[in-house]
């Protein structure tokens, strides 16, 4: 009982901090004083802190005191998965939510201290200590981390399967988390500004890095869960567009339109309410992700399953949208900038074209989502929505942005000037040009891959005239590359070039992917899209943890083991457990699909109709799929990059 | 011109609204897969053993009816969802010659009493010492159910968690 | 509306690449391509959310032999999908019918390029 009480002390203090802070920071914003935010804030923080060491204590030292513990962990299970065991499931999942969020409240009010008898700061301390109030709510109600297993067990029931199975858990939901929460400053302020009528102030730009770079965490977030996903779920895909995958995908898609559009508003002043929007759209979406995942009305192989959570989440989804739209409908037509956007093709207007196409597509995703939710209330029957729709959608949209990151870094603000743009893109144009003729002749015929790798060239010519001229003025200035580096217009060219990497990856693997089943014999080989892979015979692992039957297969030289893991502990779950040989060029993906004959090989298929020892592999080859997270890792290079400050104070133009 | 942005959120405010209360209504999917088990057409293996709140339960006695088996487990996250879906189910379908049981799949006799009694199961369940039902079932993970027919045939296998409506239809199924 | 001579130039060796791409492009549809596609629109019976073309399991392997069976048969793509449907449910088609509430799906990424264009067609009328 004693960790319960513990756990549970620590969700109510971090309440308690959250609901004074609130008060503290309603009176003060009345009295127009100084709150004392920070004070309050750190009582949260500590709090949740205390509940997530009480957490891991008992996770590590396999304490089935706590039901939690007992449904997601095993005496044998290693520390690391003990330590990700806390994000798991549900319950654990919120502990690690509200700890990234209390944490980024400390930071914020620690930085705004000084200023915090500002209203706007005032205000959007208070949405925060709002939002961190709800999901320590959570916790304390319906979803209890720490709730007493009222029969003590001597064995957990260890967790699933696929989340022991890549150390990938550890780096996943802690980021994407990290990506969501910090999309809530931006909608703090929002809310703020338009209560307190300031749209004209600059705290998004001020902000812009700190946006920026959650946009980073979050977009690595989401490219490693692709990642995750392509190493253990055995299918060599990445992405299912899954409803929790696309929940994930809502506000990443609203939070790129507004990085974007902030740029306009802090160059020219416009935008100033879309951009509001944009910051309450991205955090609802966020809250609505969490309903997806969290309440099981869609089903899904990454979702959490409860049902009394759902009505909340999706209650103070509706709550977040009254108050955010609601503040629009009243104050937004005040505050909007006398300017315009002058010319279509300009860089605003462009921008415009991006803005769009995020916020459109993100409609789309969210309607195909929903949709079969809808075909059963109103027909009664079952749909599916999946990757033949979504992507039907995402092509056009994705040469639509490939043209855009082609032109807009080198339009001009305001205007158009088509010799000046020409001349920019002339040098792309023609190694594009090139590119695709280069390609037709090697045999690549499909029109969207030709196409695709047509405007990434592009794309990538204007990142990388963008960088040069980076270089070149630093130089001027008797600086080095390096320092010309950071900065959001540089850092941003690194997220292109890496976005373009990351398109090539997606279009190149999924035009060109071979699959095939193979059957072979011990010492048997084959040929599969021009690799050479040799069986070899099979192998076994016995451990405190797992029992696994491996298969040896040799792969141009590598030696690989796909496998079938059991993993020890009450659910006993058997996995697949795919070997994958990766390089530059391209993956060799094999699965143990099936073994022949009536030897018991723990987990595996056993087909009668194959002669014992044989074994049927699947094999997938994938050219090109490792550019995917290569160019994730660019995607967050450059958001770090931009999040780093120059020396020097001046920045070359974007 | 000038409302735009008023109009505009009054619009979206409605939308969104109606579109909350939509999600807001959804239950939690619960809808199991039906799955090609080796035992399907086969009679079905023995099962007897004590009930958790006392008395004892054997199939061969209830040879005339359609019996719904249902594995499950106290540390099994979908059955929590499932049992309310098999209590519901159980009941309206007690008096029309169907017999709903639970089997304790790998867990503990306190365990299992408090998940029963939290639930609420209207039906009864009996315990499997050493998990010998199910094995000579094939049962790997709760929750799965088995539907056997008048004749003591397994006639459906299903994978995952059930619900209500599932089982009423592949019971009137069975029973056609 | 002059237009550049270095941009005529290039847009002009764009057109003949382009002409010599489709030129020689490979024919239509053969039997190969339209079963991967049918299995690229077909869910795997008994998994989350994957196509037959992308599992191994037993009842993929199945479909995806009934549809090899039908294209050589020389079955059309919509009576395959439609008596797929009627065997495995509404659910197996990974994209559902355009027809009744379906036509949504496609109704809204139209009318959302039809914002797309409108609002760059307000854009260039303030000039």
């Amino acid at each position: 009982m004693t960790l319960t009480w513990l756990g549970r002390v620590g969700l109510y203090v971090a309440l308690a901090g959250s609901l004074a802070g609130l008060v503290d920071q309603f009176i003060a914003l009345r009295a127009h004083r100084r709150s004392t935010s920070p004070r309050w804030a750190l009582v949260a923080l500590l709090g949740i802190v205390a509940s997530v060491a009480v957490m891991q204590y008992a996770l590590i030292t396999h304490d089935f005191s706590l039901a939690y513990v007992a449904q997601n962990n095993a005496t044998f299970t290693p520390l690391l998965y003990s330590i990700t065991g806390m994000w798991s499931a549900l319950e654990g999942s919120l502990l690690l939510w509200t700890l990234l969020l209390s944490g980024l409240i400390v930071a914020v009010t620690r930085y705004y201290r000084r200023r915090n008898d500002d209203e706007v700061v005032g205000w959007a301390t208070g949405v925060l200590f709002v939002v961190s109030a709800f999901f320590t709510t959570l916790m304390v109600g319906p979803a209890d981390p720490f709730l007493h297993n009222p029969s003590p067990v001597l064995q957990g029931a260890g967790p699933n399967a696929l989340l022991q199975d890549n150390p990938l858990v550890a780096m996943h939901p802690p980021l994407l988390y990290a990506g969501f929460v910090g999309f809530t400053v931006p909608f703090a302020f929002a809310i703020a500004m338009l209560i307190t009528g300031r749209v004209q102030d600059r705290w998004p730009l001020e902000q812009r890095r700190w946006t920026v770079l959650s946009w980073g965490v979050l977009s690595v977030g989401i490219v490693l869960g692709a990642w995750w996903s392509y190493q253990v779920l055995g299918w060599g895909g990445f992405w299912g567009w899954d409803p929790v995958e696309n929940a994930a995908l809502l506000p990443w898609l609203t939070g790129t339109a507004y990085i974007h559009s902030v740029i306009v508003q802090d160059r020219r002043g416009l935008f100033r309410v879309w951009n509001i929007s944009l910051a309450i759209a991205t955090f609802a979406l966020t809250v609505l992700g969490t309903f997806f995942t969290r309440s099981g009305v869609l089903q899904s192989v990454h979702s959490f399953s409860s049902s009394t959570l759902g009505p909340l989440l999706i209650g103070f989804f509706l709550f977040v949208v009254l108050v955010g739209v609601g503040l629009l409908a009243w104050r937004g037509d005040r505050l909007r900038s006398a300017v315009g956007v002058d010319h279509p093709l300009s860089k605003e207007g462009l921008f415009v074209i991006n803005n769009v196409i995020f916020v459109g597509f993100a409609v789309v995703v969210l309607l195909g989502t929903v949709f079969p939710l809808l075909y059963e209330a109103v027909n009664g029957g079952q749909v599916t929505v999946g990757t033949p729709y979504f992507a039907s959608v995402a092509a056009p949209m994705s040469v639509l942005l490939l043209a855009l990151m082609a032109l807009a870094p080198l339009a001009g603000w305001r205007t158009l000037d088509r010799k000046v743009l020409w001349n920019r893109l002339r040098v792309s144009a023609w190694v594009a040009l090139l590119v695709v003729v280069a390609l037709a002749a090697s045999g690549v015929r499909r029109p969207t891959v030709l196409l695709a790798y047509f405007l990434a060239t592009a794309a990538a010519g204007s990142a990388l005239r963008t960088l040069r001229g980076a270089f070149v003025s630093a130089n001027r200035r008797g600086q080095s590359w390096r320092s010309a580096l950071r900065g959001p217009s540089t850092g941003g060219m690194v997220t292109h070039i890496g976005i373009v990497v990351l398109a090539l990856g997606i279009v190149t693997s999924t035009a060109y992917a071979t699959r095939a089943e193979v059957t072979l014999a011990t010492g048997q080989s084959t040929v599969v899209a021009g690799q050479y892979i040799t069986f070899e015979g099979f192998s076994s692992v016995r451990s405190a943890l797992l029992s696994a039957t491996q298969l040896r297969v040799r792969v141009g030289g590598r030696e690989l083991l796909p496998a079938v893991t059991t993993y020890n502990g009450r659910s006993g779950q058997s996995v697949g457990t795919p070997a994958i040989d990766s390089n530059a060029l391209r993956d060799v993906y094999l699965t143990f699909d099936a073994v022949g004959g009536n030897g018991a090989t723990s987990g595996a298929q056993v087909q009668g109709n194959l002669p014992a020892g044989s074994v049927v592999l699947g094999v997938t080859v994938e050219p090109l799929i490792s550019w995917l997270w290569i160019g994730g890792l660019l995607v967050g290079a450059g958001a770090a990059l931009s999040f780093l400050r120059r020396s020097h104070r001046d920045e070359v133009a974007p | 011109m000038k409302r735009t942005v008023a109009v505009l959120s009054v619009l979206v405010l409605v939308v969104v609204s109606v579109f909350s209360v939509f999600l807001a209504t959804r239950h939690p999917v619960s809808e199991a897969t039906n799955a090609p088990s080796p035992l399907l057409g086969k009679m079905a293996p023995p099962l007897a053993g004590d009930e958790l709140g006392g008395g004892r339960f054997d199939l061969a006695a209830e040879r005339g009816k359609v019996v719904v088996v249902n594995f499950w487990a106290s540390w099994c996250g979908p059955c929590k969802t499932e049992a309310p879906e098999l209590s519901t189910f159980a009941w309206s379908h007690r008096n029309l010659g169907v017999v709903t049981l639970g089997v304790v799949f790998n867990d503990t006799v306190d365990s299992a009493r408090a998940f029963a009694r939290l639930y609420g199961s209207l039906y009864p369940s009996i315990v499997d010492p050493g998990g010998v039902i199910a094995n000579s079932y094939g049962v790997t993970s709760p929750p799965t159910t088995y539907v056997i027919d008048r004749h003591g045939r397994v006639a459906v296998t299903l994978l995952g968690p059930t619900n209500a409506a599932q089982l009423a239809a592949v019971v009137a199924r069975v029973t056609s | 509306m002059r237009v550049l001579r270095s941009f005529a130039l290039w847009a002009g060796a764009l057109v003949v690449a382009l002409v010599l791409i489709l030129a020689t492009a490979p024919g239509a549809a053969t039997d190969q391509t339209r079963i991967a596609h049918l299995e690229s629109l077909v869910k795997c019976p008994s998994c989350e959310n994957i196509s037959v073309a992308q599992s191994n399991a037993t009842s993929a392997v199945a479909v995806r032999n009934e549809i090899t069976q039908r294209v050589h048969a020389g079955e059309s793509d919509n009576s395959i999908l439609t008596s797929l449907e009627s065997t495995y449910g509404t659910s197996v088609l990974l994209s559902p019918s355009t027809s009744g509430l379906g036509t949504l799906l496609w109704l809204v990424p139209v009318l959302l390029l039809l914002v797309l264009i409108l609002s760059l067609w307000r854009l260039s009328r303030r000039r």
